[in-house]
């Protein structure tokens, strides 16, 4: 018996183990370029970061601003409407969103194990923003079409005047919303694979205990 | 503000010198191609330097070097569904060959060590795990703190792995 001083415990020696060790130190040496490159790609990331907050802010602000331009210099009902659904959309997205982060912003411990378990609660957060997502999405076309009936004779006299533009309007829309969502469902198809690949991970991880 | 930037660059830099190493060849468990292997390990210290901040010492460096890149490597695997290289394969292996003039020696050692490496890719990545940290030279309390598993358990799956290990090699049990 002899103490290993690699893992410091007392354990005969182990040749094999040690033969794999040396065999192992071989295994792919580092580049030379290795920290330059990565140093290179710490910078481009910061600046990635940073561009993505400062958008991420701006459009926020943006849309609330003019809500709240549109609110306080238009006098019509459809207008005002309009405004205050977007201030509720806002509200209630980010609200959702903030509700389903729970439990997802770090890890229990430190452990590669906590780290699988945070992935899945992430990876389920994010399909339940999704199903979610589809429900606001419904709720404001809801609200678009009561909003709309409300006030027709507003936009019947609009649609007479300019027909054209509110039929390509109508398009863009139409389209957009089909363009939405198939996004969703790509997305959702391949989170729903990402859960079922850690969830086979964790119960992996598991059965190595039986 | 720019002094605790600098340190935290001088800690990242001190940590690739020490550990770089050993962050290579755990990206080699995890992918065989060398390009994405190369971004791998870029990936995991990219991964350590945002991680670096709220490092606060409660576990050893190199736990918490090969726990980020553990990590890292996991959700590499999740990503990219590589076929494994098989033992047959190993003369389509894309290690930088060995140009110097060897003696036979050396030319067994190097089908010894491709045949080892092979068998750790080929691994389920829970006794993937084990084994590089094994061969790292980790202590099973180290191990235990980067699983997130305690010592006991570390020693019974760590068996397991290596039986694992020499089934995938071919070494009589």
């Amino acid at each position: 018996m002899t103490n290993d001083p690699m893992t410091n415990d007392l354990t005969t020696k182990d040749r094999e183990l040690d033969l794999w060790r040396e065999q192992w130190s071989g295994v792919a040496p580092l580049s030379p370029e290795f920290l330059r490159q990565v140093q290179k790609r710490i910078k481009v990331q910061d600046r990635r970061f940073r561009l993505g907050n400062l958008l991420a802010v701006a459009a926020l602000v943006g849309t609330l601003i003019l809500a709240f331009y549109q609110f306080s210099h238009y006098t019509s009902r459809l207008e005002k409407g309009q405004a205050t659904g977007v201030c509720i959309l806002l509200l209630v997205a980010g609200t959702c969103r903030l509700w389903l982060m729970r439990g997802t912003w770090r890890a229990e411990t430190q452990s590669t194990r906590a780290f699988v378990e945070l992935w899945q609660r992430r990876v389920l957060s994010r399909i339940r923003g999704l199903q979610i997502g589809i429900y606001i999405a419904i709720g404001w076309l809801v609200f678009c079409a009561a909003l709309a009936a409300a006030n027709w004779a507003t936009i019947r006299l609009e649609l007479m005047g300019h027909p054209i533009v509110y039929i390509a309007m109508m398009l863009v829309i139409v389209l957009m919303l089909g363009v939405i969502w198939f996004g969703a469902m790509w997305l959702r198809r391949h989170k729903v694979a990402e859960l079922s690949e850690v969830t086979r991970l964790l119960k992996e991880m598991e059965t190595m205990n039986d | 503000m720019k002094e605790t930037r600098r340190e935290l660059e001088q800690q990242f830099e001190r940590i690739l010198d020490e550990h770089g190493a050993a962050i290579s060849r755990l990206a080699y468990s995890y992918e065989a191609v060398t390009g994405l292997r190369e971004e791998l390990g870029q990936e995991i210290a990219l991964a350590i330097w945002r991680a670096l901040p709220h490092f606060r010492g409660e576990c050893s460096e190199r736990t918490f070097v090969f726990r980020i890149a553990h990590n890292r490597g996991l959700t590499h695997v999740r990503r990219r569904r590589a076929p494994q290289q098989s033992l047959d394969d190993l003369e389509e292996t894309d290690e930088p060959a060995d140009t110097r003039p060897h003696p036979d020696e050396q030319l067994v050692q190097t089908k010894q060590r491709e045949r080892l490496t092979a068998a750790v890719q080929s691994l389920p990545v829970a006794h993937r795990q084990m084994i590089v940290l094994m061969l790292e030279g980790l202590s099973h309390a180290e191990i235990g703190e980067v699983l997130g598993i305690t010592e006991n358990n570390v020693a019974v799956r760590l068996n397991r792995a290596r039986k694992a290990l020499k089934e995938t090699m071919g070494v009589p049990r």
